[in-house]
Order: structure tokens, then C-alpha cells, then sequence
């Protein structure tokens, strides 16, 4: 008997193959498509054609010309980044402690925690611009930092313990008796071997914060701390007659931008298996 | 280098369950000592709390003389081999090997000379360069124990560290653990639950069941003169047979023959104030097929006649199974033990016995043979107690 991968038939192959192009057509044929619009001029931008007739960077050109898209941007990078780090350091340590340590409560906080990310977040949108208008967070950086801490670090803590589970205690053991400090133990064995769990829960947090539009419509009103999502849906022509969907290509594409980076610069690092090796075999 | 103390150390967790009691053991500098029982006896329990990493609740530890019951794992100065070796996978076995000396801020050329000594000593130069993953079961064991003796500790903790490894493999590291043991004349504490690495490693041997010491010696003492039925079970392989018998007036009458017991046997059960039902303990080899027992030795021991069961043989000897009528011998420590084995639910009834016969007996698979025993070699033990009736220092 062939293996697995050579016990494949010609029938299979190509039936997989079909399958595998339908797919990858559906996922992408959107994304070309509002590529192929970026592209475009103003004046072929509805002629139909998935292939742009003429090529132009003109609306390239229109969104970063004023300061309300690059603004945008830059409030969405500072935004996202430091969300998702504050968001990592601390789902990694309760996701630690949750995975390692027996203590009081620890059901109460995961059930806590697990409320918290089915809680609805539209219900929650008054309150909180009620709340930010009062302590003058409102139309700030942390006036968005913070609910998306709350509702990314639940995320941030499932998908963590799980990793944390999957590291073998022992390795804790040996360290401590090799004579480290928790806090060694922890930042040069521990930490290191959950380090693909740590990029995978920074990708998902990143994402959570970077597509959001609910809060970033209703906590914001200005320039500046205003998101590109909520940006994009500001976007007008340059008169009112005249449909920005050009601008709103180009702008979906920059934005675009930034994820596939951010997951292809990552997606190194999730070596499945790291932890091979640790114990007997 | 130092040695350890173990004062009436007990270990009860917060449920109330007893793990470890009153364990008493002065570990001289440089012993090799061995913990061995079955699983759930303590044994790891007791290694852990030398190790720092379980709170001793009562009794005193002293390591070179001093208390270290409150110090941490780190404080303590001891290295810790782990039965899964617990490697770190994401360095090479050169880092692995350098983690303690680096976490002790040694420099750069020590830790060089010293990670290169280690290697050489366990063959290990050629992988210094290699992740754990793509090791053998055997290389991992070593890179463990390589990376225990680097830093010069005052004493090693071994919790199984063979028990991973296959059959062969097993048997050679054995004998390099205890060759490397001799070399580096560091005092060592190892668990086990195979009672062949107790026999072959040790300096001494504990036997522990139950969270008990039950008895203290070196391994030949221990085989020769158990201080009770669990230890005598549990020491040698095959293990020691156990029938019921009775003691009247100097003549111990079982399934297995008549015999008058020998002098000292005599002298031993009357000091002990032996009661009447006894069980009679008596290793495989002091059985011989009676056809090639000299004459005159054939009257100072007993004679028993049965349809051999089995016949195994080695080639140097034969092992020859017996399954006589009557009941098996009953006391709580062979239960535990037959449980430990696995062998609790095997249906049988009566007595099963193994010999070990000389290779030049005509014992044949399915007929009746004779076969003697030594009457001076039988051990007996008190069913209610289990204490060895006939235990003598000597």
C-alpha cells in the first residue's frame, strides 16, 4: 500500500483541486474586485470591467492628499497595537494563572470573563458613550484602548490557557530546580514555548480591533481619534453628486494592507509542535 | 557534596490524606540511595519535598548540616532528573545543558568548559547543537542527566529517569548511571518502582508502601532478611513464594512438605513468640529437583511431589510452575502486592509456586516431578502482622 498523500486517485485529485478553486475563487474574486476598482478612473469606475480599461492611481492619490484618511490610519495602527499589546500582557498572565494555579474565584473570573465576550456590544454602546462623555474620555485614543481591552482580553484568555495547558508542568520543575525564580522560570521557559499561542491571540485581538466599527462610530467624532473603518463611511466626493467608491476602494485596500503584513510576518512563528521534544517521546 | 537528613519528615496534603509518615533517613555524603515501592507509596512525594518542590508539614530536612525546609528549589543547591526528562524544547542541548549556569550567572568560558566536560563524559559532544525533538529516547535521558551535573551539585534527585526508556536501553544506562554515579561521588536520591534498578543501583535501599519506610538496607540484606511479608514480596524476581503453614513443636507442616525446623530457624520463631498459623516465605532458588540433591542433604529439607505446570528455561536454569491445592496464603500485604503486580484479578485457585530448578533436571512440561527445598532458607512471617518471624541482623 502507497502512503496516504500517494494512495490519491487522479478522480480525487482532481474533484480536491475543483473544490479547492471554488473556494479560493469565492474568497478572492471580492478582494480582486475592489482592487481592480482602486484602480480604476472616475470616469470608467462603473463601466462593469473586472480588468481596469485604463490603469490609474488617481484614487491612490485622493485619499492621501488630505489628512482625514492618513489621519485615520495612524489613529487605527496606534490604536490597534497598543490594545493588543496591553490586551496580550495581561490575557497572557490570568491565562497563566488559570492554566497553572488553583485559587479561589478562578471559575467565578473565567465564567466572568466568558460573560463578558457574548455580552451583546451594541447594548453596551450608550452606557459607554455616556460613561467616556463624563470622564472626558469621549473622541479619545484610550476611549477606544479601553473597551477593546474588555472584549478582546476574554478572547485573549481562552485562547491562551489553552496553550498554557499544552506546555508540560514539569518543564516549570525543572526550571525552578535548575535554579530559577518563578519569574525566570516563567520568562525563559514558559513564555518562549507559548509564544505561538501568544502571536495567534495577537492576531485575532489585532483584527477584533482594527475592523471595528460600532465603537469607533459611536466613541469618536473627530479626526482625532477617529478609525479608518469609521473614516471610510465619511468619505465623500469632491462634490455631492459624485459616488467616492473609488476612494473607499483605495482606502479598503491600504487597509488591507496592514492585516496580511501582520499575519504573514507572525504566521512564522506559529510553528506547530514547538513543544516536541520536551518530554520523553 | 553534602548529605541529607530526613527527620520524622511527614507530608499530609490539605484534604487530610496522609502521603509521607515520620520518615526518618540519614543519607551519608556520596551514598547512592534508592526509594523504591509501589506506585501511590510516597516515594516521589518524599524526592519532591528534598527537591523543594512539595512543603514538608512536619519533621525537619537538613541538607550539609542545615535546615531547609522554608528554602526554595533554587536555594537548595540540588540538581532534579524527571522521569520525562522535561527538557526545554526550544534550545539546543548545549543551552539546555548551560540553563542552571547561566540562571547562576556563571561566565562565558566556564560555562563552555564546563557544558564540554559533561558532554564528554555522556557522549553528547557530536548533538550539542541539536533541539531535543530530534533526539533518541536515550540521547534526552543523557542531555537530562548532563544537564544535572554541570553545575556541581551538593546532591542529584532522580524521579524514574529510566522508566521512559526501552528494555535494552534500560540496562545500559543503568550501569552508566551508576558508573557516573562512582565518577562524580555526589550524593544521590533515586526513585524507582522497579525493584531490579533498587537491587542493581543502590548503596541502600528504602522500600516504602503506604507513605511508611519499612525497611532500610543494602540491597542484599534486604533480599536476605525482609523485616516483613511486603518487603520480602516485593525484593527479588521472581518474587518470594508464600504458602500457609502451621508451627507445631518445632515442625512446620505445609502444602509443600514436612520439615523440622534448623536450629537457628528454631532459635529465631521462639524469640519472636511465633503464633501457630504461619506463612511460610521461600525464594524460587532454594527449591532444587530432589533427584539431584545429594543424600545427605535431602533430610534437611522438606519434599513435596506435584504435575509441573510450566516449564520455562533459561538455558543456565529452568523455572519450573507448580499449582497446588489448598489456600493461598492471606494478609493485606500481599494482596497490595498482587494488586502492584497487576496480577489481583488473574483467576487461580490454590497455591502457585516457582522454582528455580538446575539446568541439568529432568523436569519435564506436564509430569510429576519431586522437589525439595532448603529448610534452613525458610523465612516465616506473622499472617496478621506480616513481620518476618525469623529476622535477624545477621
Amino acid at each position: 500500500m502507497a502512503g496516504i498523500g500517494g494512495a490519491e486517485t487522479t478522480g480525487k485529485k482532481v474533484g480536491w483541486g475543483l473544490l479547492n478553486a471554488v473556494v479560493v475563487i469565492y474568497a478572492l474574486v471580492p478582494v480582486l474586485w475592489i482592487v481592480s476598482l482602486s484602480f480604476k478612473s472616475s470616469a470608467t469606475l462603473a463601466d462593469g470591467n473586472f480588468i481596469p480599461r485604463e490603469w490609474s492611481l488617481e484614487n491612490y492619490q485622493n485619499i492621501f492628499s488630505t489628512s482625514e484618511f492618513t489621519r485615520a490610519l495612524f489613529n487605527s495602527i496606534g490604536i490597534a497595537v497598543i490594545a493588543t499589546a496591553i490586551a496580550v500582557v495581561f490575557g497572557t498572565m490570568a491565562a497563566y494563572a488559570i492554566a497553572r494555579l488553583d485559587f479561589p474565584g478562578k471559575n467565578l473570573l473565567v465564567g466572568v470573563s466568558l460573560l463578558i465576550a457574548m455580552f451583546p456590544q451594541v447594548s453596551l454602546v450608550s452606557p459607554l458613550f455616556e460613561i467616556e462623555r463624563t470622564l472626558g474620555l469621549f473622541d479619545t485614543w484610550p476611549g477606544l484602548i479601553l473597551p477593546y481591552i474588555t472584549f478582546a482580553l476574554p478572547l485573549a484568555i481562552y485562547t491562551l490557557s489553552a496553550f498554557f495547558r499544552e506546555i508540560p508542568w514539569e518543564l516549570e520543575k525543572a526550571a525552578k530546580m535548575d535554579g530559577a525564580t518563578p519569574g525566570q522560570a516563567f520568562r525563559r521557559v514558559i513564555a518562549p514555548l507559548a509564544a505561538p499561542g501568544v502571536f495567534t491571540t495577537a492576531i485575532l485581538v489585532f483584527i477584533f480591533c482594527w475592523n471595528d466599527f460600532l465603537f469607533a462610530i459611536s466613541l469618536t467624532s473627530t479626526e482625532q481619534s477617529r478609525t479608518v473603518p469609521v473614516a471610510l463611511s465619511f468619505f465623500t466626493g469632491s462634490s455631492q453628486f459624485e459616488d467616492p467608491a473609488g476612494s473607499i476602494a483605495a482606502a479598503a485596500v491600504v487597509i488591507t494592507i496592514p492585516i496580511i503584513l501582520f499575519v504573514l510576518f507572525f504566521q512564522r512563528r506559529i510553528v506547530a509542535g514547538l513543544t516536541s521534544g520536551a518530554v520523553k517521546g | 557534596m553534602a548529605e541529607i537528613v530526613l527527620d520524622k519528615v511527614t507530608k499530609r496534603y490539605p484534604d487530610g490524606a496522609l502521603a509521607v509518615q515520620e520518615v526518618n533517613l540519614e543519607i551519608a555524603d556520596g551514598e547512592f540511595i534508592i526509594l523504591v515501592g509501589p506506585s501511590g507509596c510516597g516515594k516521589s512525594t518524599t524526592l519532591n519535598m528534598i527537591a523543594g518542590l512539595e512543603d514538608i508539614t512536619d519533621g525537619e530536612l537538613r541538607i550539609g548540616g542545615q535546615r531547609v525546609n522554608e528554602k526554595a528549589p533554587k536555594d537548595r543547591d540540588i540538581a532534579m532528573v524527571f522521569q520525562s526528562y522535561a527538557l526545554y524544547p526550544h534550545m539546543t542541548v548545549k543551552e539546555n545543558m548551560a540553563f542552571p549556569l547561566r540562571l547562576a550567572k556563571v561566565d562565558n568560558a566556564t560555562v563552555e568548559k564546563k557544558v564540554k566536560e559533561a558532554a564528554d563524559i555522556l557522549d553528547l559532544s557530536q548533538h550539542l547543537d541539536r533541539k531535543p525533538s530530534n533526539l533518541s529516547g536515550g540521547q534526552r535521558q543523557r542531555v537530562a542527566m548532563g544537564r544535572a551535573i554541570v553545575r556541581n551539585p551538593k546532591a542529584f534527585l532522580m524521579d524514574e529517569p529510566l522508566s521512559n526508556l526501552d528494555a535494552k536501553l534500560r540496562v545500559q544506562m543503568r550501569t552508566s548511571v551508576s558508573r557516573l554515579q562512582k565518577q562524580l561521588g555526589t550524593t544521590t536520591v533515586y526513585v524507582t518502582h522497579d525493584q531490579t534498578e533498587a537491587m542493581t543501583l543502590g548503596d541502600r535501599v528504602v522500600v516504602m508502601r503506604g507513605g511508611i519506610v519499612q525497611q532500610i538496607g543494602a540491597p542484599q540484606f534486604l533480599y536476605d532478611h525482609p523485616a516483613n511479608l511486603f518487603v520480602a514480596g516485593f525484593i527479588g524476581s521472581p518474587s518470594m513464594n508464600f504458602v500457609p503453614a502451621t508451627l507445631e513443636n518445632g515442625a512446620l507442616r505445609s502444602v509443600i512438605g514436612d520439615v523440622t525446623l534448623t536450629d537457628r530457624v528454631r532459635q529465631l520463631v521462639e524469640a519472636a513468640d511465633a503464633p501457630r498459623e504461619v506463612i511460610l516465605g521461600i525464594r524460587p532458588e532454594h527449591f532444587e529437583d530432589a533427584s539431584l540433591v545429594e543424600p545427605a542433604k535431602l533430610s534437611a529439607g522438606g519434599k513435596f511431589t506435584s504435575q509441573v505446570d510450566v516449564l520455562e528455561s533459561m538455558g543456565s536454569d529452568k523455572y519450573a510452575y507448580f499449582n497446588l491445592t489448598g489456600e493461598q496464603a492471606a494478609s493485606a500485604e500481599l494482596q497490595e502486592l498482587a494488586k502492584d503486580a497487576g496480577s489481583d484479578d488473574v483467576p487461580g485457585d490454590g497455591i502457585s509456586l516457582v522454582t528455580r530448578l538446575s539446568s541439568a533436571s529432568g523436569a519435564v512440561e506436564g509430569a510429576s516431578s519431586d522437589i525439595w527445598f532448603d529448610a534452613d532458607k525458610v523465612q516465616l512471617f506473622d499472617p496478621s502482622s506480616g513481620k518476618n518471624l525469623t529476622y535477624s541482623e545477621r
